[in-house]
């Protein structure tokens, strides 16, 4: 399944990161301790967090991922957005919380 | 110049893990006790015990900084040092227009208490003081230093509630005075210091740091920070 399908489906907004849309998603991960997404996840993972700092796109390129999904509305900085343009790695959005995007994801990819 | 120990990190009966043991008159009476000659009064969010901390102190002859202990929307933790009254009442009005207001819960999370020079409650905060402010990191930092204070992120070396479990690792573009850590200093490029982070009286002085100064005070700290003519960090030793 690519980006663009979940985003379809799970009716999420793009907020940047266009150029990624058509990554291939091997599964999700959902935590918000940077340090722990760092040594956990897995390449090609979407990753759902409430955590919107610039970091967070460092670590996604660092593992490799295929999408940030930035759950309860939150809204990532422009600098976050930036830094996913340049990266082309997809920032996504919901006004779902953690746990209802985690159970919709899952039941798609699982 | 002279050595001098300082403990720039301890909470009094304000923050709702402070034990109701830490009064300010107990805190300068421990610090007093563990040869410290400088202190700070690091309560969540909020700086409410700062000019009683310091009037005690002058009385007892010691040095009490102004100081709060912010966490940004990261939930990551920042000492932040202020120069003088007037600066922290004005970054505690940055505070309360960022401030979340989540309900607290005194019988879970422990009572949240302002007392007078008499040991009498003169106010309860009935908000959760240690809640993630709604400003992240940057703008805690910003905010410190238009205040003319000091940007310490704190216990950077614990799992969670520090910026490198938080955030992963420091961003390169914060404006950090130093870095406060629980064990070794290791090969951290910024100045590193070492506080006790006490909630109860036997913790307080548990880890501290010397630094060489004329005197003191918050101009020297800032300089010894900054190795500015001759001032400096001694302990921990990098």
């Amino acid at each position: 399944m690519k980006v663009t399908d979940i985003v379809e489906k799970l009716g999420l907004k793009v907020w940047s990161g266009h150029e990624g849309l058509g990554k291939e998603i091997t599964g999700g991960y959902a935590s918000d301790l940077l340090s722990d997404v760092m040594g956990h996840a897995g390449a090609g993972n979407a990753w759902i967090t409430i955590q919107t700092h610039r970091n967070v796109m460092a670590i996604a390129s660092l593992r490799d991922l295929s999408a940030v999904i930035i759950s309860c509305g939150e809204k990532p900085g422009d600098d976050t957005m930036a830094q996913s343009n340049e990266e082309g790695i997809p920032v996504l959005g919901s006004d779902l919380s953690t746990f209802g995007l985690s159970g919709r994801l899952y039941t798609l990819i699982g | 110049m002279k050595r001098f120990r300082a403990d720039l990190h301890i909470h009094s009966l304000l923050s709702p893990c402070g034990s109701l043991e830490m009064s300010p008159r107990e805190i300068i009476s421990r610090a007093r006790s563990k040869g410290l000659d400088m202190i700070a009064v690091s309560d969540h969010n909020s700086t409410w015990h700062c000019e009683l901390m310091v009037a005690l102190g002058l009385e007892a002859g010691i040095t009490v900084l102004r100081a709060a202990e912010v966490t940004s929307a990261e939930d990551v933790h920042s000492l932040v040092i202020l120069p003088d009254e007037a600066s922290t009442r004005s970054f505690q009005q940055w505070i309360d227009s960022r401030c979340a207001y989540l309900p607290h819960n005194p019988v879970i999370f422990g009572d949240q208490v302002v007392i007078d020079r008499n040991e009498h409650i003169i106010r309860e905060i009935t908000y959760f003081l240690p809640a993630a402010l709604k400003a992240s990191i940057d703008e805690v930092e910003s905010a410190a230093h238009r205040h003319g204070g000091l940007f310490i992120p704190a216990h950077i070396d614990r799992p969670a509630m520090g910026i490198l479990g938080q955030l992963g690792f420091i961003p390169d573009d914060l404006y950090i005075d130093a870095v406060e850590v629980v064990g070794n200093p290791g090969d951290i490029l910024y100045p590193v210091i070492r506080n006790s982070d006490a909630h109860i009286p036997e913790h307080i002085g548990r880890r501290f740091s010397e630094y060489l100064l004329e005197n003191p005070s918050f101009t020297e700290l800032a300089k010894a920070l900054r190795s500015e003519g001759g001032r400096q960090i001694i302990h921990p030793e990098r």
